[in-house]
């Protein structure tokens, strides 16, 4: 396998859907594909909002109580975001498919399927963003998200952002954080045991990982030859060459 | 869910104009394929197969179970094709639809009870102990014709995996994890691929039939008749699936079958070359040949 924690994004490769993105982040790859706003069933209509359907389809088998768990987070999530109550009376629709999964040569492939949830919840929201951004749809703000896997070593915990497989299964507390880009939380899912000052360096580095660490060029644009680690540059990079090319007639 | 767009009128006409003339709105020839693609995944048994706009990815998982009490030697092979709202907003989740239903038995017709994988060889202990071999088909993109294109999915993922070695010693089976012993590939008897003809008799003049190949989406809407051939490259016929539509010349059939034929070899070339190459990137330093656990098959 390639660099572990390396992401990157296609944008619009599938062409039934409104927006569709691909995600690929810490050995996980995810598509995603979003339509809307479209016509909704009458016992999901909601009279002044949009309503939002996320469906989260495994790489192997049948979706079960795990999915349905990250589904209902990704969809409070989302519902944050998507400026729902510009389409009242219709379906958003997010189907978000798994197609890989980081392979553990040494334990059978059940042991990853088993393991927590966290681990593939921000590529999960990152590739539900990319395909609402594809789809053109209107959001408030958009978030960056990153898993923290703390380990306790006696009185010293340490972190580490985007961990491993190994690292993450080895954590005393797991962490997904997602930030909108003003640096404000907005979604905080924890797993483990962990004290309220872990919490606070866990909170204090899962923000310099999401947001760039100087709010004064979030105005400007993006400086490509500041090659920055925090996701938000990363997305910002992706939108712009995408943009680039789809305007590559317009002079 | 909303209901799926029918072809506009002019759309339809528009069809039917060119097909008097010969013509398939994207410049094909009648019997002629769209452009094939077939990519592998870092896993064993996950491929991607583009066919034109037709994207379908197929992701192949083993483990161990019990096997049905009727059939004790026997191992399980199942395969799963559920349409999401990716395809196409017009699929619900939970509901299959005519598509998802035909897809699916269709893929069971030619690859299930046609014999391709070999169940008796994923027997650990009789009675008590299988393989269970599991294609979960992911339709990604849906632009006509999904039988061909996850018929090819599957085979192609299916030569691709590998599963865990394992040792039996009396009652007690050890499964090998990958760093242990080098995983050996399925047994697979026989590569019966699919072919989907559509028929257009209504359209053009009197008696006569116009004959498609690996229709687009839009064909497909707009056929009269279509008919499934699952055969392998050695002309065995395994399946012929025709659903009702206009009737058709037993003669005309026949050659059908004979088209079918000529491309599943094309197909099947074209598989083979992709897994070699596939297979020389996986070989680290030529050591594939001395790591493999595999004996010899005597034929």
């Amino acid at each position: 396998m390639t660099n572990a924690t390396a992401s990157s994004a296609i944008l619009s490769h599938l062409h039934r859907a409104d927006g569709s993105a691909t995600f690929s982040q810490n050995g996980y790859t995810v598509i995603g594909a979003v339509n809307g706003p479209i016509e909704v069933q009458r016992r999901d209509e909601l009279p002044v909002e949009a309503a939002i359907d996320v469906i989260v389809r495994p790489a192997a088998g049948v979706g079960g109580t795990r999915e349905r768990h990250l589904e209902s987070i990704l969809q409070s999530t989302l519902r944050q975001i998507i400026l729902i109550h510009n389409f009242p009376r219709t379906l958003i629709q997010v189907t978000l498919q798994i197609t890989n999964t980081p392979e553990d040569k040494v334990a059978g492939s059940k042991i990853v399927q088993a393991s927590s949830h966290l681990a593939i919840l921000p590529t999960l929201l990152q590739t539900a963003l990319l395909a609402l951004l594809s789809a053109s749809m209107p959001l408030s703000v958009i978030f960056t998200s990153v898993l923290i896997a703390a380990h306790k070593d006696g009185a010293i915990t340490s972190l580490t952002p985007n961990p491993s497989l190994v690292g993450f299964e080895s954590a005393d507390s797991v962490h997904v954080l997602a930030f909108t880009l003003e640096g404000k939380l907005l979604l905080a899912e924890s797993q483990g045991t962990f004290t309220l000052d872990d919490w606070d360096n866990i909170l204090e580095m899962a923000g310099s990982v999401c947001v760039p660490k100087d709010g004064a060029d979030i105005e400007g644009g993006v400086r490509i030859e500041e090659t920055k680690e925090d996701m938000t540059t990363f997305v910002k990079c992706t939108l712009e060459a995408k943009v680039a090319q789809d305007l590559h007639w317009y002079t | 869910m909303p209901r799926e767009v029918e072809p506009s009128l002019n759309e339809k006409q528009f069809f039917v104009k060119a097909l008097e003339e010969n013509l398939r709105i994207d410049g094909r020839a009648f019997d002629q394929y769209r452009e094939l693609d077939l990519e592998f995944g870092d896993e064993l048994g996950v491929t991607d197969v583009r066919l034109g706009k037709t994207r379908i990815h197929t992701h192949i998982t083993a483990e161990v179970t019990t096997p049905f009490p009727d059939r004790p030697f026997d191992g399980l092979f199942t395969i799963t094709s559920e349409l999401s709202p990716m395809t196409s907003p017009f699929f619900e989740p939970n509901r299959p639809s005519t598509t998802e239903i035909l897809l699916s038995r269709l893929l069971e017709k030619t690859l299930r009870r046609s014999g391709a994988l070999d169940t008796e060889s994923l027997c650990l202990i009789a009675g008590q102990k299988c393989w269970s071999i599991r294609a979960d088909v992911h339709v990604l993109s849906h632009d006509g014709n999904l039988v061909d294109a996850a018929c090819i999915g599957v085979l192609a993922a299916l030569q691709h995996f590998r599963k865990p070695d394992t040792s039996t010693e009396g009652e007690s089976v050890t499964v090998y994890t990958l760093a242990e012993r080098e995983p050996v590939p399925l047994s697979l008897l026989h590569f019966p691929y699919c072919v989907t003809f559509s028929y257009y008799s209504s359209t053009v003049e009197e008696g006569e039939t116009v004959t498609l190949l690996d229709a687009t989406l839009l064909e497909e809407q707009l056929r009269e008749g279509s008919a499934t051939i699952g055969i392998n490259r050695h002309g065995e016929v395994c399946q012929i699936a025709k659903l009702g539509g206009v009737p058709l010349d037993a003669v005309a059939f026949l050659g059908c079958v004979q088209i079918a034929l000529v491309k599943v070899k094309e197909i099947s070339v074209f598989v083979s070359k992709r897994l070699e190459e596939e297979a020389k990137k996986r070989d680290k330093g030529g050591l594939m040949a001395e790591l493999s656990a595999e004996n010899d098959r005597v034929s």
